[in-house]
């Protein structure tokens, strides 16, 4: 055999040799990515978490829908609402407040003055100033010792809940984001929407 | 004399062959942490300083070491940072799938920690998020804890603690809903002895470390098995005393039992084919070697003997560079047992007393931590303590 075709021979040897895969055997070593399903979509996977992004698409969604409500639309004057807290039944912690505070923006952002929403988070500042200004400490341009601390037409408020499934194929995750505009006075469900987003994905098998 | 001068050549690749091939090669491995100063300073300059792949380590370690001297803000820094690495691991991984390769070792990819580790990251934000009065966030974390050990090889130790099923459902019966459900299945996982009895007018929630939890190590012929030391803990319960009452801590889950439980990871299959190839390339080096040499005896077979040997040493060469070594780093200091009790007290400020008992309920002195805290109206007091934190605390 000549010599520069057995030194070929043997550096392929060599090349197949080192080329070889630890990995050989198993399924999906590099992982899957995260994709996002439609919520009746058969899945393969179990979950990934609720991201910034999720709460934009969510929070844009439900500003529309809440002005759409012929309640609101069609409201005489400016409708009050109020935010409360929403309840986290999923599987992620939340800041809880960023999704009222982007509805909230958001709401004000799109209705051009048609919704007002009241700070009652701030209740207590305000009614410290209220005081400040009965008592004289500061000056009003009105009439302190009148209550002018307006009512709720409305309660807005949200509810997050979610089912997980994690195998070996991966994770795969749903989340509900409901959203309910209450009136008060009657506790009537004004206007109750919903969104859901399903979201799998596969960590690499280094991982698993 | 041609003969002889290949003859010669062979021996000394073989000589040299061997020596690469024996085994005396140490995967560089992050020294378990054994702060010998201050172990929150220490491990916050091993985070800043130190190699990325081992933050997600330095983070547990040094969260769970300032929770000890009741430094919750700290600790919930980090245990954010590091839950934020191990809730984004889908998908592509530079690192791991250089770890998956014959010639990294798997200790080079990011540590983000066996399941029990993960578990014990998501439990201690838990318990954090409700000291800052969120328990519908505290029981998100609790959930994905227990998402974490949900995928065992057998199905019967899936998901299987006792307690974060029964602070889900404490969690819930606060949030004014119904928590049966993962009372229920709390309940049906106990192992270690009855739980506490629900009390969701309890507002004092004390959840309590015992002991030194499991480590790693390696085992096999090329150290490619992971393996589990058992902790140690002298106190197999504590109770608390505050006002004429005491409290009963029994230990709710056993960490060891959750990291030998979980069953093979796909790593280890990995780990074994890696072995395997280590094994068969070490061998057939030595056969191309030995051959190449006796090939060489014959002028006809001179030219093949050469490229038989060649192909040897780099066999013996891709032998020696293969690298099975299990990834041995451990969040060494996490307990062995975790409890937890919970009590009513009117709003105002109390001294409770925690002793941890001995496997005959006696008091083990030295160990006894004293906790001051403010109870207000309408909000849980969360106290969180070790036997080995720091005493007295004042939350």
């Amino acid at each position: 055999m000549k010599k520069p075709t057995a030194l070929c021979l043997t550096l392929a040897a060599a090349s197949a040799l080192l080329s070889g895969c630890a990995s050989y055997g198993v399924r999906n070593p590099s992982g899957v990515g995260v994709t996002e399903m439609r919520a009746d979509e058969r899945g393969f996977v179990a979950g990934t978490g609720i991201e910034s992004q999720d709460i934009v698409t969510v929070a844009d969604r439900m500003a529309r829908e809440i002005l759409a409500t012929p309640e609101i639309a069609n409201a005489k004057g400016v409708p009050r609402i109020v935010l409360l807290p929403v309840k986290n039944e999923t599987r992620f912690p939340i800041n809880k407040d960023i999704f009222l505070e982007k509805i909230m923006a958001l709401l004000n952002e799109k209705s051009s003055g048609k919704v007002r929403f009241l700070a009652r988070d701030r209740i207590a500042d305000l009614e410290r100033e209220r005081e400040m200004k009965q008592s004289g400490l500061v000056t009003s341009n009105t009439d302190p010792h009148v209550n002018q601390f307006k009512g709720a037409d409305f309660m807005l408020t949200g509810k997050l809940m979610g089912t997980t499934t994690r195998t070996s194929q991966g994770t795969s995750d749903y989340v509900l984001y409901s959203f309910t505009l209450i009136d008060p006075n009657t506790s009537d469900i004004v206007c109750q929407k919903s969104h859901e987003i399903k979201k799998q994905g596969l960590e690499d098998a280094a991982y698993r | 004399m041609k003969h002889v001068r290949l003859l010669a050549l062979s021996v000394v690749c073989l000589a040299v062959a061997g020596c690469a091939s024996s085994e005396k090669r140490v995967t560089p491995q992050p020294t378990a942490a054994r702060p010998k100063g201050d172990p929150v300073a220490e491990g916050q300059h091993a985070i800043e300083t130190g190699p990325p792949k081992d933050r997600v380590l330095w983070e547990y370690r040094t969260a769970l070491a300032s929770m000890r001297r009741g430094q919750f803000a700290e600790a919930r820094t980090m245990l954010d940072s590091a839950i934020t690495r191990i809730a984004n691991v889908m998908g592509s991984d530079k690192d791991a799938k250089k770890a998956r390769g014959y010639f990294s070792a798997e200790a080079k990819k990011t540590f983000i920690g066996e399941p029990y580790e993960r578990v014990m990251a998501y439990y201690y934000r838990g318990i954090l998020y409700w000291m800052d009065g969120e328990p519908d966030n505290a029981r998100a974390c609790f959930r994905s804890a227990m998402v974490e050990d949900s995928d065992t090889q057998n199905k019967t130790y899936a998901a299987d603690y006792a307690l974060l099923e029964y602070l889900d459902s404490l969690a819930t019966a606060k949030l004014g809903d119904d928590g049966s459900e993962a009372l229920a299945r709390a309940q049906a996982r106990a192992k270690t002895g009855p739980l506490p009895s629900l009390k969701p007018k309890d507002n004092v929630l004390i959840f309590i470390d015992l002991g030194t939890g499991p480590t790693k190590y390696a085992a096999g012929e090329y150290k490619q098995n992971l393996m589990f030391r058992t902790g140690n803990s002298p106190a197999g319960s504590a109770v608390v005393k505050v006002e004429g009452q005491q409290i009963a801590a029994a230990a709710c889950d056993d960490l060891y039992f959750q990291a030998t439980t979980r069953g093979g990871r796909v790593m280890d299959h990995i780990l074994a084919n890696k072995a395997g190839f280590k094994r068969t390339t070490d061998t057939v080096g030595n056969a191309a070697i030995v051959g190449g040499a006796v090939m060489a005896q014959r002028r006809e077979t001179q030219t093949a003997a050469l490229g038989a040997v060649a192909f040897g040493l780099l066999s013996k060469i891709a032998s020696a560079s293969t690298t099975p070594e299990a990834d041995i780093r451990s969040w060494d200091n996490l307990p062995l047992f975790i409890s937890f009790a919970s009590l009513e007290l009117a709003p105002g400020q109390h001294t409770l007393s925690i002793d941890f008992l001995d496997s005959a309920k006696q008091s083990m002195s030295g160990l006894t931590k004293t906790v001051t805290v403010n109870v207000v109206p309408g909000k849980d007091k969360v106290i969180y303590l070790s036997d080995k934190s720091t005493t007295p605390l004042n939350l």
